[in-house]
């Protein structure tokens, strides 16, 4: 264990004993017990003399590996930052830091320490070896102290000291004149015992820990040899030359244009497109565009929005806003005080048709700003174009210290891309990306196939996902993300929650686009799930409940058994706040809702594949499935309080004004573990059992009165109540929509109705609607009753279009 | 005074020094006993010969697999075989292990493989980073999902296909498992990329991957052998028997959409009706055959089918399957009839030329072709029968490989250009309407008339 300086010199003892007289030896011995024990000698042959501060390089080299396999055995269980090593190892630097961590170097935080400990060790040694050898070589160079001040330590034997002190002091008087070299060595052993201590404490400090750690430790077996690659890679030195970020924005009336080192990023000139603010996020470390958004400050409400993103993104990231045509009509105090805290001196004074650019940085100072009044209503102001070097700040300063998990590796690599994600990326206490929803006893659906079917909406894909895997039951390994396009951001969002996703070449246009992909992505589903008889199909812009795969649960026997059954879904076209009661009534209709259902594999291969509408059919693909010659008569299942709710806005067939009136008001269930009532009475025949039930024990409204006020259902509650309206044929829908219309639910084309039958919730009270005579329940009519009849007021300009909602 | 205070000085660090070191050198055998003694007492603990590399690394593999819930199962046709060989006297004595000495995971070999199937599998990246922390020095192999292949505008993210975790000098090789349509497990080929070190292991002695393979879904046991708790297949003789056969060929995806790009896809509702009956019939006879233990293949126009355009040709009125004669059984015939597909005609005998063909629902016909293996090739015969004429189609050898087509697991020739070649010549491309079974095929030769005295036995027509 111990290795004195010449290779016969190899007794533990002596060197003990030698050490505890000269301070040098002691030092050396420390040094070197902390070599291996099977340690080389130093080479006999070197040079004597106290100018030999240093040994040869391969001495040096082999002290500081065997030091460093020592250091790393010690602290062999630092299981986190081997992690972290490892991701880094995956990077663009991963082969050199391979080989820097062989070599030995820096290291971060912690382990830090144990490096500067061991360069200490290194500089002790050096000039231990220096004394040493120059005692060696003349035995002792001078005495260190006088002898009265001898106080003999409990460690010393005596033998041993009497058999030194003689030899010593003779050369001690040999000496004495040499002054100069007297002073100097005593000076270097007080340096060397000042380096020794401090090296001593590292170590001390050092061991402690290993032992600590090695005691939590839960795999005692770390008897492989390693060592070496567990030593930490050296800090980054520095971030090398600071390097610039050459950044141009212009902002006119009909273009706008970003380029980040000569490279744009953002072009704009189409016509009556882009009005507003541009707004793009840069990573202040790499230059990379993490998010791009347009927000329309000429119309209402967009200024939220923006404020709303601006304030998601992180401090430290590079903002760049330019405008394009007109941004200050609706942008309002709220936003323009925001502008103003980022250090904007133009943009919260921004005017009508003003022309503006920003470069600046997220709670830091602003890099450049120019803006151009508007001379006049009629007129725009002068296009500007806005020059400016941004600087680059490390990588470390632009990424948070979070703990190093593989759930926060997946964060870091989300963050160090993409912005606008809100709190997911916040340093301090992000939002979690793993959720642990309860398992669901006895889950029949835990094996069923999810496919999600996006496009490009990262940020509704993000909160979708979220509320997926909240769900109750949800089995993350069995969920495929099939995206339309090569969008980047989709997926960075599907590798955030650790998913598989797939990308899908857009084939067509417009809506057939929308059917391959759906086409492919079913296809694909069945096809990396060959087991599986069905496969849920969802959408990015679905908030799931949290009992959706409770409710799947129990009732997807149902589509096993029932041959009449066309799908599950989990929405109720007629399902609105104030149209929608009991989480635990199941209806079945005669259309396809879609927005979260469930496909029957059969059905899929057999019937709907082999037929799907061509690339050149510009069809929808739900308008397709709800024909005729595909349902065949069949029917779904739909419950109803809806386990999904459509967020989307901005999608292919939606406007604003489209989503506010038909989907905002639509209820979502939020109880979870619902026990759905009675499933088994939705298979056909006990169906119409229960119907007839339904109607005959329902009070049948005063038809006298008129059914767009309220008072024609009575204020009661838990009542059933049944109204008959005139319905001549099949395809009769006059009256209903009508009706529909007054009662605030979907009246663009007919839903929910099951034989000319239609159930919701009025007031509390269960509302059954006949349509008579086409309907088989109009025998339940009594012959009393004059149906309902609405006429449809005279055309003139429809509605909003027609009914083009999946 | 300068210099009594200055010795003072030194005497103080000596003695701070000294102490110092004797702490350290407390800690460090407290370190040393607290690391060598958990050693100890655990090689203590353990058996006598059970200190081998090999099963220190799969103890420890095992170890990994079951704290994280993956479960895998050994696949080792060498350790499988040392079970099987054990596999009573493990079974007899269930600890018998615990008392003997370690003979089936010390043996000394290079990898020691395991198997997984992927959906069984719930926390991939976690398992990894977790196997490094063991000490295990682990590579993964990925590669796209054959299962997306068909369609070219699909690209997702890349599965595992095989990871190889090193631990000292011994490497376990686990094979990912993925299901395909057909109900039947496949793994991937094992492809090094560019940068990955050759000399990690000796990958030339890998076990699997130097193809890709198909096998039947294994149930599962679990044993224990030499103190190791590991799940086996149920049937390791089956398993083993399948592992020489396993070869697997993926269709030809790319090839087969250029195919129908040249020569666009028949959509007519009677073609896809063809293909959805022969499809069936495919099906069926695949399932009675397996039901028998017949090994048989794709043939003729169902294998250019296969190969040319992954698809059934629409215009080819039968189905097509080929089997070796020395795997005839007599019970063929009573099995398809009990399958609901009666015999049609026989040509031909167990001897010379013989030839099934089966009356399929909705007039698709299922003919057999029985091959006869000569010492520098195969043929099967074909009949005439107005004529009592005799024809031979001579093939180049070929073995088989399993392969995946109308959403079922098939044997096709692994040497499928040739066999195509050599029945529809270096056209095969080009699709062909008419064809003449005597005349068109570059293969066939005359091989004589049956005497008329056999017509009885050799010429059967229902």
């Amino acid at each position: 264990m111990f290795q004195a300086c010449r290779p016969s010199d190899s007794g533990a003892q002596r060197g003990l004993v030698q050490g505890s007289r000269t301070p040098t030896r002691i030092g050396f011995a420390i040094t070197r017990y902390w070599g291996p024990g099977s340690g080389s000698p130093q080479p006999p042959t070197r040079p004597a003399g106290c100018k030999a501060a240093e040994g040869p390089n391969t001495s040096r080299t082999r002290g500081q590996q065997t030091l460093a396999a020592a250091l790393s055995a010690a602290r062999r269980p630092l299981t986190p930052r081997r992690l972290r090593r490892r991701k880094r190892g995956g990077g663009p630097a991963g082969p050199g830091r391979g080989r820097e961590r062989h070599g030995g170097g820096g290291g971060r935080g912690a382990p830090g320490r144990a490096v500067r400990a061991r360069v200490g060790l290194e500089r002790g040694q050096g000039s231990l070896r220096y004394c040493c050898r120059h005692g060696l070589a003349r035995t002792v160079v001078t005495p260190p102290y006088d002898m009265d001040d001898w106080k003999p330590s409990p460690l010393i034997k005596p033998f041993g000291a009497r058999k030194k002190r003689s030899w010593y002091l003779t050369w001690k008087y040999k000496l004495t004149n040499q002054r100069a070299l007297r002073r100097f060595c005593q000076t270097g052993a007080v340096l060397f015992l000042l380096v020794t201590v401090i090296v001593n404490i590292k170590l001390i400090l050092d061991t402690r820990r290993a032992i600590s750690e090695a005691s939590e430790d839960l795999e005692p077996e770390q008897d492989y040899d390693e060592a070496l690659g567990r030593l930490e890679p050296p800090r980054r030195r520095g971030s090398g030359p600071r390097r610039v970020l050459d950044v141009e924005v212009y902002s006119s009336r009909s273009k706008v244009y970003v380029a980040v080192d000569g490279t744009t990023v953002l072009e704009d000139e189409a016509q009556e497109q882009g009005r507003g603010i541009h707004v793009i996020v840069l990573n202040q470390a790499t230059g990379h565009v993490m998010a791009k958004r347009v927000f329309d400050t000429y119309s209402p409400h967009e200024d939220e929005a923006m404020v709303l993103f601006l304030n998601m993104v992180a401090p430290g990231r590079v903002l760049i806003c330019t405008v394009k045509d007109e941004g200050s009509f609706h942008l309002k105090d709220t936003a323009k005080a925001l502008l103003r805290s980022l250090g904007s001196q133009a943009g919260p004074a921004l005017g009508w048709r003003d022309t503006w650019a920003f470069v600046g940085r997220k709670g830091g100072p602003v890099l450049g700003e120019k803006h151009s009044k508007s001379p006049a209503l009629s007129s725009w102001g002068d296009p500007v174009l806005l020059k400016t070097d941004v600087p680059l700040s490390s990588a470390e300063e632009a990424e948070c210290h979070w703990a190093d998990t593989e759930l926060n590796r997946r964060r870091r690599r989300f963050c160090s891309k993409v912005e606008g994600y809100g709190s997911v990326c916040s340093c301090k206490d992000p939002t979690p990306i793993e959720f642990s929803p309860d398992p669901l006893p006895d889950n029949k659906v835990l094996n069923v196939p999810v496919a999600v079917i996006a496009g490009n909406r990262p940020n509704y894909l993000y909160r979708m996902l979220r509320s997926l895997l909240s769900a109750q039951g949800v089995s993350p390994q069995m969920i495929t993300v099939f995206i339309d396009g090569y969008y980047e951001e989709p997926m960075d969002v599907v590798a955030l929650f650790g998913l598989r996703g797939i990308q899908h070449t857009p084939i067509s246009i417009k809506n057939a686009r929308v059917s391959q992909h759906y086409k492919a992505s079913l296809t694909a589903t069945f096809n990396l799930f060959p087991e599986a008889k069905f496969a849920v199909v969802l959408e990015e812009d679905l908030d799931i409940a949290v009992d959706f795969f409770s409710f799947l649960s129990q009732s997807i026997h149902l589509l096993e058994e029932d041959d009449s059954l066309y799908c599950i879904s989990a929405w109720n076209d007629q399902g609105y706040e104030h149209t929608a009661e009991d989480p635990a009534l199941l209806y079945r209709v005669e259309t396809m809702p879609g927005l979260g259902w469930v496909l029957r594999k059969s059905l899929y291969k057999e019937e709907l594949e082999p037929k799907w509408p061509t690339p050149e059919k510009l069809w929808d693909w739900d308008m397709w499935m709800r024909m005729p010659e595909q349902r065949r008569g069949r029917e779904c299942i739909i419950p109803d309080v809806s386990r999904s709710y459509h967020f989307g806005i901005v999608g292919l067939n939606m406007n604003g004004y489209f989503h506010e009136a038909y989907f905002k008001k639509h209820k979502f269930n939020t109880v979870p573990g619902v026990q759905l009532r009675n499933v088994d009475s939705l298979k056909k025949d006990a169906y119409e059992v229960e119907v007839h039930r339904l109607l005959s024990e329902a009070e049948v409204l005063d038809h006298s009165k008129n059914p767009c006020e309220d008072s024609f259902l009575p204020d009661t509650e838990g009542h059933t109540y049944v109204a008959f309206i005139r319905m001549e044929k099949d395809d009769d829908f006059t009256t209903w929509t009508q009706l529909a219309k007054c009662l605030r639910i979907w009246d663009l084309d007919v839903r929910g109705n099951h034989r000319g039958l239609w159930r919701l919730f009025r007031k509390k009270n269960h509302f059954l609607v006949v349509g008579v005579p086409a309907s088989p329940y109009s025998m339940k009519k009594p012959p009393s009753i004059t149906p309902i009849f609405l006429e449809s007021p005279p055309k003139e300009e429809g509605g909003p279009g027609a009914a083009e909602q999946t | 005074m300068s210099r009594i205070s200055k010795n003072v000085i030194l005497v103080v660090l000596t003695l701070t020094s000294s102490a110092f070191l004797l702490f350290q050198l407390y800690y460090y055998k407290h370190y040393l006993s607290a690391k060598n003694g958990s050693g100890l007492s655990k090689s203590k603990g353990s058996r006598i010969g059970f200190d081998g590399m090999q099963w220190r690394a799969v103890k420890k593999f095992i170890m990994l697999t079951s704290s994280q819930n993956v479960p895998v199962f050994l696949i080792d046709p060498l350790i499988l075989e040392l079970i099987n060989k054990n596999f009573e006297q493990v079974k007899n004595t269930s600890h018998a292990s615990s008392t003997s000495e370690c003979k089936v995971f010390c043996v000394p070999r290079d990898f020691t493989t395991f198997a997984l199937q992927y959906q069984l599998w719930k926390n991939e990246e976690g398992w990894f980073w977790i196997a490094e922390n063991m000490g295990f020095q682990c590579l993964k192999i990925e590669s796209k999902d054959p299962r997306l292949d068909w369609i070219d505008s699909l690209s997702g993210t890349e599965i595992p296909l095989h990871y190889i975790c090193k631990l000292a000098s011994h490497a376990i090789h686990l094979v990912v498992f993925h299901e395909r349509s057909g109900n039947y497990l496949w793994h991937g080929h094992l492809r090094l990329k560019g940068h990955v070190d050759r000399k990690f292991v000796p990958f030339r002695k890998l076990q699997f991957g130097r193809y890709p393979g198909a096998f039947d879904r294994p149930e599962l046991q679990q044993i224990t052998v030499d103190g190791l708790d590991v799940l086996i297949p149920k049937d390791p003789v089956h398993f083993l028997e399948e592992i020489p056969h396993s070869r697997f060929i993926e269709c030809r995806y790319k090839e087969a959409r250029a195919f129908f790009q040249q020569y666009l896809d028949d959509n007519t509702v009677e073609a896809m009706t063809f293909q959805k009956r022969a499809k069936e019939l495919l099906q069926l006879a695949a399932k009675t055959l397996k039901k028998l233990g017949v090994r048989f293949w794709l043939s003729s126009g169902t294998c250019l089918g296969w190969f040319r355009q992954c698809s059934i040709i629409p215009y080819s009125k039968d189905v097509d399957l080929g089997i070796f004669i020395q795997d005839y059984k007599s019970d063929i015939i009573s099995a398809f009839q009990d399958a609901g597909l009666p015999l049609k005609h026989k040509f031909g005998k167990v001897e010379d030329s013989l030839e099934l063909s089966f009356q399929g629902k909705d007039d698709v016909k299922l003919d057999i072709f029985f091959f006869y293996e000569e010492t520098d090739h195969m043929w099967n015969g074909g009949t005439q029968a107005k004529t009592g004429k005799k024809f031979k189609y001579l093939f180049p050898k070929f073995t088989l490989c399993w392969t995946e087509f109308v959403d079922t697991k098939f044997r096709v020739p692994c040497e499928t250009v040739e066999y195509i070649e050599a029945n529809y010549g270096k056209t095969w491309k080009i699709p062909v309407k008419t064809w003449d079974w005597k005349r068109s095929p570059p293969n066939v030769q005359p091989n004589g008339v049956w005497p008329v005295s056999e017509w009885d036995e050799v010429i059967q027509l229902y």
